[in-house]
């Protein structure tokens, strides 16, 4: 965000900024194909169970419940993606499962319009057979959108997270670092201290180890570990 | 100012928009002032957010800044698409209109299903085992058993089971409607062979029959649904088209430009052309087949039905005092 990727990163990596009419940057991180794999094949499971329940009940109506039953055949195989992705979560249950939603291209909420569009066109993605013209076009784009995406200007995307990897830092006694930082190496410091307590004590300290000599020489004998994490805590403000 | 300062200062707004995007809050239906309050404080967390990257701040901050932020934009700039009003504009105005701004599409959709269509019927009409090489010959013989009754005007089936045929019609007619139109995306093909298949069929089925003398039952039993079953195959060939149509001309624009442009218009005929099947479909069902209505009401209503369905998409939705012919 502060350093402008490399070329080989943004070749590398699939997330991508939708910028909002509020100046900020929305990171939408689309799903490849093993995730929407599974989502669906939730889905189709789902979609089975409910088909079968129900069809034993209709099946006692007689030709009425067979009429009800092609009915409901018709909406379900059609239609659920929809219902579902117009819904609050914007995901079937199976993307839920998975943490997938999916969002405009332009990271603006999904619209009825681009729904149904692309569910019906999934219909062109199927052909010839399982999917084949979807999977090829989502291996041959950056972004994994299928035929019905790409007409629709759709994307599938990792929902935002709400619990992150990042936390806070362990607690230690702040020090002033012993010279003046850069923002950049701040937030190194600051981002390597709220990493430390999900790495080993081994690596901590050998990363602590290229810091230190800079930011906290008097330290370089003892703990150098709670002596950088310190120093990130001085940054953050605890003085 | 330090990230923990200025997490202390902004906090308790964040905490507070965390509450109004949690599902349970968002279940049940907002003031305006609240909708205001939650607007004021998105656009707060957007400033945070940018301050926040600018000054490096800790990722930690600026992912939750993210996540409230992202989750934010995704309620504020949630469409209301719905509703009764949008839908009364769409058959009114939209639908109708689009129909017309693409006649191109429309008028080549209709080439080919009515030019097969002609072209089979006479001739299986003066060649009546054509039929066989084209369908199978126990649906033949299921025409004979539902059209060749001698004693109903049309002896189709008992009333029990319109139902079965009800549900038969929107499962199959529309999902086949949906297919042709997804054929669209093959550069329009897969739309025209779907359009054009179908009149095959249902010219092949018209000659035959009129052959054998049953036209005094198969006509009073389509004609009345035809008007809206074969507009509606029409229209899904038409909406394949503009797919098509914008992948081999997409004019100033990228062709998936031009795709995504043109999906936009599709849809509208679309949604248009599946309340069509849905309406041939309950006719078909419950008003084509049943045995009460005389044939020369059937002729009489089907014949109202055509000629509604074409004054709806030649005046429909035009502007008020605009070119001749509006109403």
């Amino acid at each position: 965000m502060t350093a402008s990727p490399s070329a080989v990163e943004s070749r590398l990596d699939t997330r991508y900024a939708a910028e909002t009419p509020e100046g900020i940057a929305l990171w939408l991180r689309p799903a490849g194909i093993v995730p929407r794999l599974y989502a669906y094949l939730v889905d189709i499971a789902i979609r089975f169970v409910f088909y079968s329940i129900s069809f034993l009940f209709l099946a006692l109506l007689g030709t009425f419940g067979e009429g009800l039953a092609l009915v409901l055949f018709f909406l379900l195989e059609w239609l659920y993606p929809v219902a579902f992705e117009l819904s609050s979560g914007a995901a079937t249950p199976g993307k839920r499962m998975l943490g997938l939603t999916v969002v405009m291209d332009s990271g603006l909420p999904i619209t009825p319009a681009a729904s149904l569009t692309r569910n019906l066109l999934r219909a062109a993605d199927f052909l010839p057979s399982l999917y084949a013209f979807g999977l090829i076009s989502m291996l041959f784009r950056h972004d994994f959108k299928r035929l019905g995406d790409l007409a629709a200007g759709t994307l599938v995307v990792h929902a935002p997270r709400t619990e992150f990897l990042l936390g806070t830092p362990p607690p230690a006694l702040a020090r002033a670092p012993a010279v003046p930082l850069t923002a950049r190496a701040q937030a190194a410091v600051v981002a390597w201290a709220g990493r430390v307590t999900r790495l080993t004590d081994a690596r901590a300290d050998e990363l602590a180890e290229i810091a230190v000599p800079v930011v906290a020489p008097r330290a370089m004998g003892g703990d150098r570990v709670a002596a950088l994490v310190g120093v990130a805590h001085w940054l953050l403000g605890r003085r | 100012m330090t990230p923990l300062q200025f997490e202390a200062q902004h906090v308790a707004a964040w905490q507070e928009l965390e509450a109004a995007l949690a599902p349970a809050s968002r279940k049940r239906k907002s003031a305006p002032a609240d909708r205001a309050r939650v607007a004021a404080l998105y656009r707060a967390a957007c400033e945070h957010l940018a301050m926040a990257e600018s000054r490096s701040y800790p990722v930690w901050l600026i992912e939750r800044l993210e996540a409230l932020t992202s989750r934010g934009h995704q309620l504020i700039y949630r469409q209301a698409d719905f509703g009764i009003d949008k839908l009364r504009r769409l058959f009114a105005v939209d639908f109708p209109r689009a129909v017309r701004a693409h006649r191109l599409q429309v008028l080549i959709a209709l080439a080919a299903f009515a030019g097969p269509l002609l072209v089979v019927g006479v001739l299986s009409y003066f060649d009546p085992s054509l039929i066989l090489s084209l369908q199978d010959a126990s649906s033949v013989e299921q025409y004979e058993g539902m059209y060749g009754d001698p004693d109903g005007p049309i002896g189709r089936r008992n009333a029990a089971s319109d139902w079965g045929m009800f549900g038969f019609y929107i499962r199959n007619n529309i999902g086949v409607a949906f297919q042709c139109f997804a054929g669209g995306l093959f550069f329009g093909i897969g739309s025209l062979f779907a359009v054009a298949f179908n009149a095959v069929q249902i010219g092949s089925t018209a000659g035959y029959l009129t052959w054998r003398g049953f036209g005094a039952n198969f006509y009073p039993f389509v004609i009345t649904h035809g008007a809206f079953e074969l507009t509606g195959i029409v229209l899904a060939g038409a909406a394949g088209l503009i797919l098509g149509h914008a992948l081999l001309v997409p004019g100033r624009r990228s062709r998936l430009a031009a795709l995504e442009h043109a999906a936009r218009g599709a849809i509208v005929i679309v949604y248009g052309m599946t309340a069509m099947f849905a309406i041939a479909a309950v006719l078909e069902a419950f008003w084509s087949s049943a045995r009460w209505v005389p044939a020369s009401v059937k002729i009489g209503v089907g014949a109202a039905c055509w000629v509604a369905v074409i004054a709806y998409f030649f005046f429909q939705g035009r502007p008020r005092g605009g070119p001749a012919g509006a109403p």
